[in-house]
């Protein structure tokens, strides 16, 4: 039970990846993100050796498609996963395997991919494309966000009758560094969405700051300073 | 302003760090873990840019004292950065730039170091390395939390305006797989390290039944059941 979009930002070349479930510390699940490479994800029953091998195949020209059939050929329990994969040209590859459990399938656009298991019905995987889709001028970390917050809105994992909340999630994008642009985790939580959101709203005030004070430390303010000059201000946002 | 504790197992051979700081999201930091091959960590002002190519130096067979050299050699603001380097033998290289702030510095020992930077005093990189050693015979994710309570209770992290909390936390270790063996994170919270502890609590339980799950998926149950179960038997 779980529900994800991954993406490709066909401006910047980003990838990235966004995820919600009710298993604990989704997170380490999601090291399927490379720059200039692209962005898999294997969930459900994971195979979690499956992001290294799909980067590595990706890295050398396969695509997307020719990945997962060499995944298919590659595990004997190919049919309980759920598998997505971009390459950094947006092409894009789903698997959805009978075995999975509960409702899950997946839908596909050019350059992104909803998928989930577990899920109350197909309104969710439609529900994420479009939160996906909303805003498709914005940086792709607030489409992938807004993709799996629609997705938890049109009712998210369980069935119609029980709910299941999401107790962890992850929101990751890379760009065009060795090491990601945007790397936000909930591990556990009883509404692991609205505290990824939370979180988000929290780092966006300072990741200009910490990218420039790694860049040109010489010039940077102690961060107490930082965060003393960032308090009044948040102060009259909210009043 | 963070601490941290990098440590290779001697027994098994796995590679794990603990880090707590004042920022925030410290985890999306911590990518410099590679199996078989070592770990490395780079931080007070970090250059985001070093841990890729330490991996890299590294599984060429570089030493972790030669990949420290070329790091220096690499990077103009190096004086400002804060080190360590374990490779796959164990050796151990740390480094704490002149131009750190507040108290900074770093404790090796046999296959780990202990270093930090806007701190208390050295009693923390001495708190740290003792709290790794207490219980050498527990496995390193154990070893590693315990190293950074230890951190903690010595004071952390001091600013200017005294004491600061750690915001972030993070543990993971790499065993013999191309992904982690363990990867827990707090991004933002009042006590990163205590939520780390309850989160490490909370996950230990389930984690063979995660791993087994995607390894034998035919023979899985249903997580609801297995949680009911977990319930059952407290």
């Amino acid at each position: 039970m779980t529900y994800t979009v991954i993406g490709h930002c066909p401006r910047t070349g980003r990838v990235g990846i966004g995820i919600a479930t009710f298993s604990i510390t989704v997170g380490m699940y999601c090291n399927g993100v490379k720059s200039r490479t692209g962005v898999t994800i294997s969930q459900a029953f994971v195979n979690q050796g499956n992001n290294a091998l799909v980067l590595r195949l990706l890295e050398q020209g396969y695509k997307p498609d020719a990945v997962m059939a060499q995944l298919a050929a590659n595990d004997p329990d190919h049919e309980y996963r759920q598998i997505g994969i971009i390459d950094r040209e947006g092409r894009v590859a789903a698997h959805t395997g009978p075995k999975t459990r509960g409702w899950s399938g997946h839908k596909v656009g050019p350059g992104w991919l909803a998928c989930g298991n577990g899920l109350v019905g197909p309104q969710v995987v439609e529900a994420i494309g479009d939160g996906f889709m909303a805003e498709p001028d914005a940086d792709l970390e607030h489409r992938l966000l807004m993709g799996i917050e629609a997705g938890r809105d049109a009712g998210g994992q369980g069935t119609p009758q029980r709910h299941k909340t999401e107790r962890s999630a992850a929101l990751v994008v890379h760009s065009r560094y060795t090491y990601s642009d945007i790397d936000l985790r909930v591990d556990l939580h009883e509404a692991a969405i609205d505290e990824l959101r939370r979180i988000w709203l929290e780092y966006k005030q300072y990741e200009a700051f910490y990218r420039e004070r790694s860049r040109n430390p010489r010039d940077a303010v102690p961060q107490e300073v930082f965060v003393a000059r960032l308090q009044p201000k948040t102060a009259e946002a909210v009043a | 302003m963070t601490f941290s504790v990098l440590a290779r197992c001697p027994t098994t051979g796995h590679f794990g760090i603990g880090v707590a700081t004042y920022s925030l999201c410290v985890g999306q930091y911590c990518d410099g873990l590679r199996s078989r091959v070592g770990a490395t960590m780079t931080q007070a002002f970090v250059n985001q840019g070093n841990n890729d190519l330490a991996l890299r130096l590294l599984s060429m067979g570089y030493t972790a004292a030669r990949v420290m050299e070329e790091l220096a050699g690499n990077d103009p603001h190096h004086d400002y950065r804060q080190i360590a380097i374990i490779d796959h033998d164990g050796a151990v290289a740390a480094f704490t730039g002149s131009k750190t702030r507040g108290w900074a510095g770093h404790r090796t020992g046999e296959g780990f170091a202990a270093f930090g930077n806007v701190l208390a005093g050295p009693e923390v990189a001495d708190a740290i390395a003792a709290g790794f050693l207490s219980q050498p015979e527990l496995p390193l994710e154990y070893r590693l939390l315990r190293a950074l309570e230890c951190g903690r209770d010595a004071g952390g992290q001091c600013g200017g305006e005294g004491h600061l909390t750690e915001r972030s936390a993070v543990l993971r270790v790499f065993g013999d797989q191309p992904y982690a063996d363990l990867d827990l994170r707090v991004d933002v919270h009042d006590r990163a390290v205590d939520e780390l502890r309850c989160c490490f609590e909370a996950y230990m339980p389930y984690r063979d039944y995660y791993r087994e799950r995607g390894r034998d998926p035919v023979h899985a149950m249903p997580q609801e059941a297995f949680v009911a179960r977990l319930r059952a038997t407290r």
